[in-house]
């Protein structure tokens, strides 16, 4: 418990760890108030799918798939790799491991305190961006004069706590990759850089596998091709499979709300596979982070 | 101009040989055999270290002798290629990492987060390794002398406070053993003075065990009970100062520049197996420093008189930079051997340290 309190203590008194929840807080104004700008006072035309109520972007429960896709799966998933990095690399830049070390600390308890240290940081930023998210989804309708209905609607409090479980553990799945990245490269700068580029590499490799799936289906069947196929193999890569997660949270409208492009064509992973999978991902992450720094020399 | 390089002595020279002593609980540090490699590049070569507890031991060495990649192999930073460690005569390894409780270091530079207090870095420091009592923090403040900064960041200070604020850390869980590298790096002379005045209450009052590993040779020789001198990753001598010094006595005489050639000659003859270091240019041109006992500054001056050649200063005496230039062969000697070719005065070596000023301030511990 003494080192996962030292780790809230260096979190909260670092610059960084401000910077990136404001920054996140900014990014989420922006993009309502795009939405709101480009609304216009209409009724709602951002929806998801079918064009239902319920898939409007800035009334519940439809509202939840923004907010999942922005916190969670795309801003939140950034950012989480870049804290992620900086959080465990920066021991290794600054030098301050050594000292560490050389007082008898366990490797593993280091890094497990760093980690559990980096979740609960993250839970604080998930919460407050999804709440913040939660006021500007009211903002938004408000000015635009369109009902936002409730987020508590359907089955209620379940829906809030299943959103908020699933985009953590999305959020903690790729915070696990960008520190098992920094830990491997011993850098919280190549952890943040290597983990984005990851990130983004796999959405265009997805993207273009999909594509290419799409392409083959079709000359297999032509139109009647364009029907939804999969899971294929390449969604259960690590950021995509998470995406795949967040398309079972309540609200969200299946798969297009966090597929992109896969949703209208791929189907999605099952929950039953998804969730197994992130977990395999977070942990497997933290694993070889441990076994990959309880062999290094520190130099 | 040619400039022979010394080569070991032949004292030196059968310190080579391997220990095959067991270590004992008398021993703070022993290591046996320690070797370590970086890729091709050979850090450290069978070094035979050993430590008494309760003593000073000053680790000296040139620049890239191997000190920092022993520091670091005692406290599991390295993993060693071959030989043993034991600390307190309990063998130490790589995972065993609760026998480093004992043990505080302070290796290279001192290394904190920055934005955080000193007081704030070394209250997250106290939460890893052993138990430590939060009040440790203030007192060791106290010792270095830094309590008046402890609440302001790391980044507002000097490499001095943040070197005082790395002993600070060393100290934190009261080691039993302290492994310093480089201690006084960026201290100012009151603060050397302060260092120093801890160090001794820290193994004279507490009992407890210092190595200091140091380019500083007038430091450690005021600091350090037993000497090691590591040379190209091997130890080529270890023992007590005061014994080492008494074998390594030195006169350092000097000379007309313009007579130096002549002067090296007849130095030379009469220290024919230690080497002769000269200072050919410079305010201090026209000294040498020849490796014989103190005793025989008469028969120095009476041999360059007889020569034509008179001596404009005098001074016997016993120092370990001699020692220590002699053995790792730093620093222009002008003559390596008996055998070796005539030789002109070579390069500056460095001059003997200046002495301290008056003493500031101490922190008292």
């Amino acid at each position: 418990m003494r080192l996962i309190r030292a780790e809230l203590l260096k979190a909260r008194r670092r610059q960084a760890t401000w910077v990136l929840l404001i920054v996140a807080l900014l990014l989420t104004a922006a993009i309502y108030l795009l939405i709101g700008k480009a609304i216009g006072g209409a009724s709602c035309a951002f929806r998801f799918d079918d064009f239902s109520d319920d898939t409007c972007v800035i009334a519940f429960p439809g509202a939840y798939a923004l907010i999942d896709q922005f916190a969670f799966a795309t801003l939140g998933g950034v950012l989480a790799i870049v804290y992620a990095a900086a959080f465990v690399g920066a021991d290794w830049n600054w030098g301050t491991l050594r000292n560490v070390i050389a007082r008898g600390e366990s490797r593993a308890m280091y890094l497990l305190a760093k980690a559990a240290g980096l979740a609960i940081v993250l839970a604080i930023g998930c919460l407050a961006i999804f709440f913040f998210a939660f006021v500007m989804t009211y903002l938004t309708a408000f000015t635009n004069g369109i009902p936002v209905a409730s987020p508590l609607r359907g089955h209620g409090l379940e829906d809030l706590g299943a959103n908020l479980i699933l985009g953590y553990l999305v959020v903690l799945e790729r915070a696990a990759l960008g520190l098992a990245v920094a830990v491997v490269l011993r850098s919280q700068l190549a952890g943040a850089v290597v983990g984005i580029v990851l990130y983004l590499g796999e959405g265009i490799v997805t993207t273009y596998l999909t594509l290419t799936s799409i392409g083959r289906n079709f000359g297999n069947g032509g139109f009647g091709g364009l029907q939804a196929i999969g899971p294929e193999w390449f969604q259960y890569l690590p950021m995509t499979v998470g995406n795949q997660l967040l398309s079972w949270a309540p609200g969200v409208a299946g798969d297009l709300a966090t597929g992109g492009v896969q949703g209208f064509f791929l189907k999605p992973v099952p929950l039953e596979q998804a969730l197994p999978a992130v977990l395999i991902y977070l942990f497997g992450a933290i694993a070889i982070s441990i076994l990959a720094f309880n062999r290094q020399e520190i130099a | 101009m040619d400039m022979p390089t010394a080569a070991p002595t032949s004292v030196a020279a059968q310190e080579f040989m391997p220990r095959t002593d067991a270590p004992t609980p008398e021993l703070a540090v022993a290591t046996r055999g320690l070797t370590k490699s970086y890729g091709q590049r050979v850090a450290l070569t069978g070094l035979d270290m050993s430590v008494p507890t309760g003593k000073v031991y000053g680790f000296l060495g040139p620049n890239g002798s191997g000190k920092t990649t022993a520091l670091r192999l005692l406290t599991g930073l390295l993993r060693p290629n071959a030989g043993t460690i034991s600390l307190f005569g309990q063998p130490y390894t790589w995972h065993d990492r609760t026998r480093l409780f004992k043990v505080g270091a302070l290796i290279e530079t001192p290394a904190f987060y920055p934005y955080l207090s000193g007081a704030e870095n070394l209250q997250v420091l106290g939460a890893s390794g052993p138990p430590t009592d939060p009040s440790r923090i203030d007192q060791v403040l106290q010792y270095v002398g830094m309590s008046g900064r402890a609440k302001s960041p790391v980044q507002t200070y000097s490499l001095g406070m943040k070197q005082r604020l790395g002993i600070a850390a060393a100290m934190l869980s009261d080691p039993d053993l302290l492994l310093l590298d480089e201690p006084a790096n960026g201290l100012d002379p009151a603060g050397m003075v302060a260092m120093r005045e801890t160090l001794r209450y820290f193994t004279g009052e507490l009992g407890k065990t210092v190595v200091i590993s140091s380019h500083l040779l007038h430091e450690v020789q005021q600091l350090a009970d037993v000497v090691g001198i590591i040379d190209r990753g091997r130890l080529i001598r270890e023992g007590p100062l005061t014994e080492l010094l008494e074998t390594s006595g030195r006169v350092r005489v000097r000379v007309d520049p313009a007579e130096m050639t002549k002067a090296a000659a007849i130095l030379r003859d009469l220290a024919s197996d230690r080497p002769l270091y000269g200072i050919d240019s410079g305010e201090q041109a026209g000294w040498f420093t020849v490796g014989v006992a103190p005793g025989r500054a008469v028969e120095i001056n009476r041999a360059l008189a007889a020569a034509g050649i008179y001596a404009s200063g005098l001074e016997p005496g016993s120092d370990l930079e001699s020692l220590f230039l002699e053995l790792t062969g730093s620093g222009g000697a002008v003559a390596a051997s008996p055998a070796a070719p005539d030789a002109a005065p070579a390069a500056p070596v460095a001059p003997v340290a200046p002495a301290d000023p008056g003493p500031p301030p101490m922190s008292q511990p």
